[in-house]
């Protein structure tokens, strides 16, 4: 899978670096001073590297949790989101990472005990108050579990602050971790879904929904609480069949207990970002109904916006009790 | 001579000596059209150049600039600086690849794409790039007198994945310089062209693809010498012309085009089509 590893001097000689390198014994592992020297020269085509992205591994400096961005999180909680790693395994047509980076090389900061003290101290500040933390913004931390170990790490560290809620945002169906460990109370296994018609040209390199759902099912069993992510609703012909189908295939197979909260999501994206997307996806006939807002913002017609959030509501309230619905965005 | 040939297909060869470019300037068919204040050659019919740059990173730099200009390259054109080089881990012949270049003089490192190594079996390897001729190799890689300026401007005039550098071993501890002549050096290219051919046949595919995101849509360049678009209206064109390609694939754009219609009128009509 990756054949070259770029390790920053600082970092290559510790244990977690030692660890994700050992499991590319034919990697060419090339030494850098600062993971900047790779990632951010322009020029770079994100696109070409995503044919054969290398993996960085790196110390993060600073700012190591962050509030998360207005009008995502859950309700008035107090929201944060971390980032260990920056890329993604999949290749999702509307992945905002393709717009905000020049590159697509898998970055990893391997200082895992300093995001751990961070948030130590934002739990310290009131010991509580209720609040999240998100990951899986710039990444699917669960898909590269097996090289990172992240999860591993991170859950047995949340077991100890019930106050914190942790949100593991995700499209994989990677289960290890959730055997390996006893269920969370306070963890969300929140799985990003769309009709599977839609994810088939979309959510491309990432599993089928229906191989999506089957793993929801699984870890639900096991008792991890589940988010269900329809986030970004995705406009087309005939969405409303396609949404209800999701919805009622979801719904046969897990049971609402098993569900701590669903979020709609609208498609959005700064219009610098759009261009990019037009340029690497010129025929795309889902981004076709996307239009320019006066805030420079390209969305949905608000109508169609609206329209496509209370259609899925009312669908979802057949199944699932509305009090855990949010919307974020 | 390669077998791909596409419509932008545009490569660039920066080469210190004549006896290290003499098998590509043969291989490519490539004839001199210049001979001051650098050597150029250049094919008839496909847009391949080479220019002999002499020794040193400033003559690199100089030559690169200078070839850039003359033979109208693009941010798409594909940069290629190959050469003989000495080291003391690799052998004689070696045809390696560069993933990482560094000069005493100046305190930034350069790597080239990870893309660019990918379908090749070619081995790599980290560039020194150093003022003098080297003879103690005091550390593992390859040691050049140019690749790290050409790089460093290269990278700044075409596209990061479509920039390479190619070093064949000539020399290692012990070699006796003297002895590496014209022939000699002829012949290591020669034995490597093959390869050469695999590298440069992955960067033509990359090149490729950077291309087709960049073409126009269709009917976009018709539109636009039809009425004279301003440029921001020039954006909203494209990407209307983009949008109505993928919903409207069987309509022809140019048939909503009435013959009074101003600029606006054009976009307006596009835009109310793509609102329905
Ligand atoms: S899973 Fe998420 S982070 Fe990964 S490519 Fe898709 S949208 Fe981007």
């Amino acid at each position: 899978m990756v054949d070259t590893i770029y390790a920053e001097d600082e970092i290559i000689g510790t244990k977690k670096a030692q660890e994700i390198i050992s499991k590319f014994r034919h990697a060419k592992v090339i030494s850098i001073k600062r993971f900047g020297e790779v990632f951010n020269p322009s020029n770079q085509n994100f696109r070409i590297q995503k044919i054969n992205p290398a993996l960085i591994l790196a110390r993060k400096q600073k700012g190591f949790v962050l509030n998360a961005p207005e009008g995502f999180g859950i309700r008035d909680q107090d929201n944060y989101y971390f980032s260990h790693m920056y890329n993604c395994l999949y290749d999702c047509s509307y992945c905002f990472l393709q717009g905000m980076y020049n590159s697509a090389n898998y970055l990893v900061f391997v200082n895992f005990d300093d995001y751990k003290n961070e948030i130590e101290k934002i739990i310290g500040k009131d010991k509580e108050k209720e609040m999240t933390f998100f990951t899986g913004y710039d990444c699917d931390s669960l898909a590269m579990e097996p090289i990172t170990n992240f999860l591993s790490d991170f859950i047995p560290f949340f077991r100890r602050y019930k106050n914190a809620l942790f949100e593991i945002r995700t499209k994989s169906i990677n289960n290890t971790v959730f055997r390996k460990h006893d269920a969370l109370t306070n963890c969300i296994v929140a799985y990003s879904l769309m009709p599977e018609t839609l994810a088939q040209t979309l959510d491309k390199k990432a599993p089928s929904v229906s191989a999506r759902i089957k793993n929801i099912k699984y870890i639900a069993n096991k008792g991890w609480r589940i988010g269900l992510r329809f986030d970004p609703l995705i406009y087309c012909n005939n969405w409303k069949a396609q949404y209800s189908e999701l919805f009622a295939n979801i719904f046969k197979e897990i049971k609402e207990e098993s569900i701590h909260s669903v979020s709609l999501g609208s498609l959005r994206f700064p219009k610098s970002f759009f261009n990019k997307l037009l340029q690497y996806y010129p025929n795309s006939e889902e981004f076709s109904f996307l239009r320019s807002n006066d805030k420079g913002i390209i969305s949905y017609d608000q109508s169609i916006e609206n329209e496509m959030n209370e259609y899925c509501r009312l669908e979802l309230m057949k199944y699932s009790d509305a009090r855990k619905f949010f919307s974020c965005g | 001579m390669t077998n791909q040939n596409f419509e932008g297909m545009s490569v660039r060869w920066v080469i210190a000596l004549k006896a290290e470019a003499e098998e590509i300037i043969k291989n490519y068919a490539l004839e001199r059209v210049a001979t001051k204040p650098f050597q150029v050659y250049k094919n008839r019919d496909i847009d391949i150049w080479l220019v002999l740059s002499g020794i040193g990173q400033i003559n690199a730099v100089a030559a690169t600039t200078y070839l850039y200009v003359k033979s109208d390259a693009s941010d798409n054109t594909i940069w290629m600086n190959l050469g003989i080089v000495g080291s003391r881990n690799f052998k004689v012949g070696e045809l390696v690849q560069i993933d990482k270049i560094t000069s005493n003089d100046f305190p930034d490192n350069h790597y080239p794409s990870p893309a660019t190594f990918k379908n090749n079996n070619v081995e790599r390897s980290n560039l020194i790039t150093v003022n003098k001729p080297e003879a103690l190799f005091e550390n593992d890689g390859v040691y050049d007198m140019e690749g790290y300026a050409f790089f460093s401007f290269a990278k700044k005039i075409a596209s990061y994945e479509l920039v390479s550098v190619l070093k064949i071993i000539s020399d290692i501890p012990g070699t006796d310089i003297s002895k590496i002549d014209k022939i000699a050096v002829e012949r290591l290219v020669l034995k490597k062209m093959p390869l050469i051919e695999k590298v440069l046949e992955n960067l033509l595919s990359l090149q490729e693809i950077l291309l087709l995101q960049q073409r126009n849509p269709n009917y976009f360049d018709e539109i636009c010498q039809q009425r004279k678009f301003s440029f921001s209206q020039k954006v909203t064109l494209k990407k209307y012309l983009t949008q109505w390609q993928s919903r409207f694939p069987m309509r022809n754009p140019l048939s909503e085009i009435e013959k009074k219609m101003t600029t606006s009128q054009i976009l307006k009509r596009f835009s109310d089509n793509l609102l329905r």
